[in-house]
């Protein structure tokens, strides 16, 4: 990608990491660091997990999306309109119901098991459909999320645990502070493997044929994909709750920007993700402070709009 | 409004010939007539539930869950004919009760479950909360034949309010929260748990003027910034039975630590199924007050 737009989403994504450290319920200054332990503290405990979590999250969650389009040659969707987010919410509701006193790390890996078995499934029954019709993608998609969502909630329902369960469909960062969101960085190595095998995604994107052709192990490039996606996803319902909308927007809108050359775009969709994730956690900080709004009810607002928009405006070309 | 009040007065009148058998209470959408004496009741509301058991009233059916300690003994006798939102209507058809009582879970039942037999509304909801425990506790004395119990059990609940207002006075300011997972949500003065506030002049970390009954979410730093001086805590997954992160586990951190009541040890667990599923009935209310004396009498 061209070195003003490399800086420029740098910069801004500097910016709003830096916006981020200074809002809070807690009123404090820049100026304060220098000469106040107590706000050194406040930023160590509270403000940079968080800040960091958000990056994490924006970024992976971004990464995955442009994986999930790639693996299913499909623009429109993303792991939460592909059953990925609902199977691992699934995981973790059957960690809760069989095994409660389970470390996090054991619920964790069980919800990405059930991720990877959810969007396998998806992606074979996305294979059967007839490539000219695209659109087919996204609403089988949506059926089958919500098929394994309504599983969920019946099964929550039955628990009791609704509400519970609330917390993994709707994310937000408010619980967020140090020691609280570590496993989150998994998520992001999880990213950074996907952005090494990158000219490989961007090969099995043209479609099976044509990457056995070019010599790629298709298979084992589908399952890394599989594996990529299903963990970022689990991780981040486990440790966040689902965040709808950044698997699917960030990637079009650098797809149209920088075309599909996942090695040069790939950073600018993490960034990308990132910085939305992080301006819609300032704006749920803000709204209603002290009190907060779900980022995930926000970029709910915001996602959808920018849908829209990447619907209706006009494609740009690019060579 | 008027024709409503023309059914009333209408019903009201021609009620008079069958006075020896009905008899009109207070419920929570105005005064109903019911049969008096009823012998077979099915109860959907705990806390009624609750209160009737306080008055030494049977219960011939109810939820599939006690939810409740001191409720065990009476909910096994009981046979469940549902759940606290849903009626089994089968069960209720089989059963034939004399009288159906709902409440806040279940109020939306209401008009499905008087098909079956005379259905009462007996929420105990809101900011007065307390006066419409009493209230309640009132109508069951009229309506079982329990006048002088219910008018000792009101009694009793003045007295123990009483108590627990003298406790907490001039001890500081406190904060309610309910936690439900990892997450924290913070209930004001307009809450569903704003009487304790109010009822015992208790007064706010953080003032509020949110009507928001279902608590606000909040970060750990907004109750580093209250500073209550007592943390009243409910744990939500232990109201509903479920077992996952437990409050202690989730307040346990850096920032919390800060606040007055940590470092004191003023944080006080209430009991989430009293207070949450059953928070009008008379014996719910009376634990809860418990809790809190105990609590805030403990030396720091």
């Amino acid at each position: 990608m061209s070195l003003p737009v490399r800086s420029a989403t740098l910069l801004a994504l500097l910016g709003l990491a830096a916006a981020s450290l200074f809002v809070g319920v807690i009123d404090m200054a820049p100026s304060q660091l220098l000469r106040d332990s107590e706000a050194l503290k406040l930023i160590a405990i509270s403000r940079l997990p968080r800040t960091l979590a958000v990056i994490l999250t924006g970024a992976s969650l971004a990464v995955a999306g442009v994986i999930m389009q790639m693996l299913a040659r499909n623009r429109f969707i993303e792991p939460t309109t592909a059953g990925t987010g609902q199977s691992a919410a699934l995981g973790i509701l059957l960690a809760t119901l069989y095994a409660p006193g389970a470390p996090l790390a054991l619920k964790m890996g069980l919800a990405s098991l059930t991720a990877l078995l959810g969007s396998g499934i998806f992606l074979l029954i996305v294979r059967r459909l007839p490539v000219t019709q695209p659109l087919l993608v996204p609403l089988v998609g949506l059926v089958y999320g919500a098929i394994i969502g309504a599983g969920v909630t019946f099964l929550a329902y039955r628990a009791d645990l609704l509400q519970y369960v609330s917390i993994w469909l709707n994310g937000e960062f408010s619980g967020v502070i140090a020691g609280r969101y570590e496993f989150l960085f998994v998520s992001g190595v999880a990213a950074v493997i996907a952005y090494l095998a990158a000219d490989r995604f961007s090969i099995l994107g043209l479609g099976r044929d044509a990457s056995i052709s070019l010599g790629l192990n298709y298979n084992q490039m589908l399952l890394l994909g599989l594996v990529v996606v299903s963990v970022i996803t689990a991780l981040t319902v486990v440790n966040i709750g689902m965040i709808p909308f950044v698997g699917l927007v960030v990637p079009n809108i650098a797809s149209r920007l920088l075309g599909d050359n996942l090695r040069s775009s790939l950073p600018f969709v993490a960034a990308s993700g990132a910085g939305l994730v992080l301006v819609c956690d300032i704006v749920g900080r803000i709204v209603r402070h002290p009190y907060e709004i779900p980022v995930g009810t926000v970029f709910g607002v915001v996602g959808a709009v920018i849908f829209l928009w990447l619907l209706y405006a006009k494609r740009p070309s690019h060579g | 409004m008027r024709s409503l009040v023309q059914i009333a007065a209408a019903a009201v009148l021609f009620a008079v010939p069958a006075l020896a058998d009905t008899l009109t209470v207070e419920t929570a959408r105005g005064p109903a007539e019911v049969p008096a004496s009823p012998e077979k009741i099915a109860v959907f509301d705990l806390s009624a539930f609750d209160t009737l058991n306080a008055l030494g009233v049977s219960v011939a059916g109810s939820v599939d869950k006690a939810y409740l300690g001191h409720l065990k003994d009476a909910h096994e006798k009981a046979e469940v004919v549902g759940s606290l939102f849903e009626p089994d209507f089968e069960a209720i058809n089989a059963m034939q009760p004399d009288l159906i009582i709902v409440g806040s879970r279940s109020s939306e039942q209401l008009e499905p479950l008087s098909k079956f037999a005379p259905t009462i509304d007996m929420t105990v909801w809101g900011d007065d909360l307390l006066g419409l425990a009493k209230a309640r506790i009132e109508a069951y004395g009229k309506l079982f034949d329990r006048a002088d119990k219910a008018s000792a059990l009101s009694a009793e609940l003045d007295e123990k309010l009483a108590k627990a207002r003298e406790t907490v006075a001039g001890k500081g300011k406190a904060m309610i929260v309910m936690t439900n997972g990892p997450k924290v949500s913070a209930y004001g003065k307009g809450s569903r748990f704003g009487w304790l506030h109010q009822a015992l002049e208790l007064p706010e970390a953080v003032e509020t003027s949110s009507e928001n009954s279902h608590g606000e979410a909040v970060s750990f730093e907004f109750i580093r910034d209250a500073n209550p001086d007592w943390l009243l805590v409910i744990d939500r997954s232990v109201a509903i039975g479920a077992e996952g992160a437990r409050a202690d586990e989730t307040l346990d951190n850096a920032l919390v630590a800060e606040t007055t009541a940590w470092k004191n040890g003023q944080v006080i667990y209430l009991n989430a199924a009293d207070l949450y599923i059953a928070g009008g009935g008379a014996r719910s209310i009376m634990n809860t007050l418990d809790l809190l004396i105990e609590g805030f009498n403990k030396p720091s």
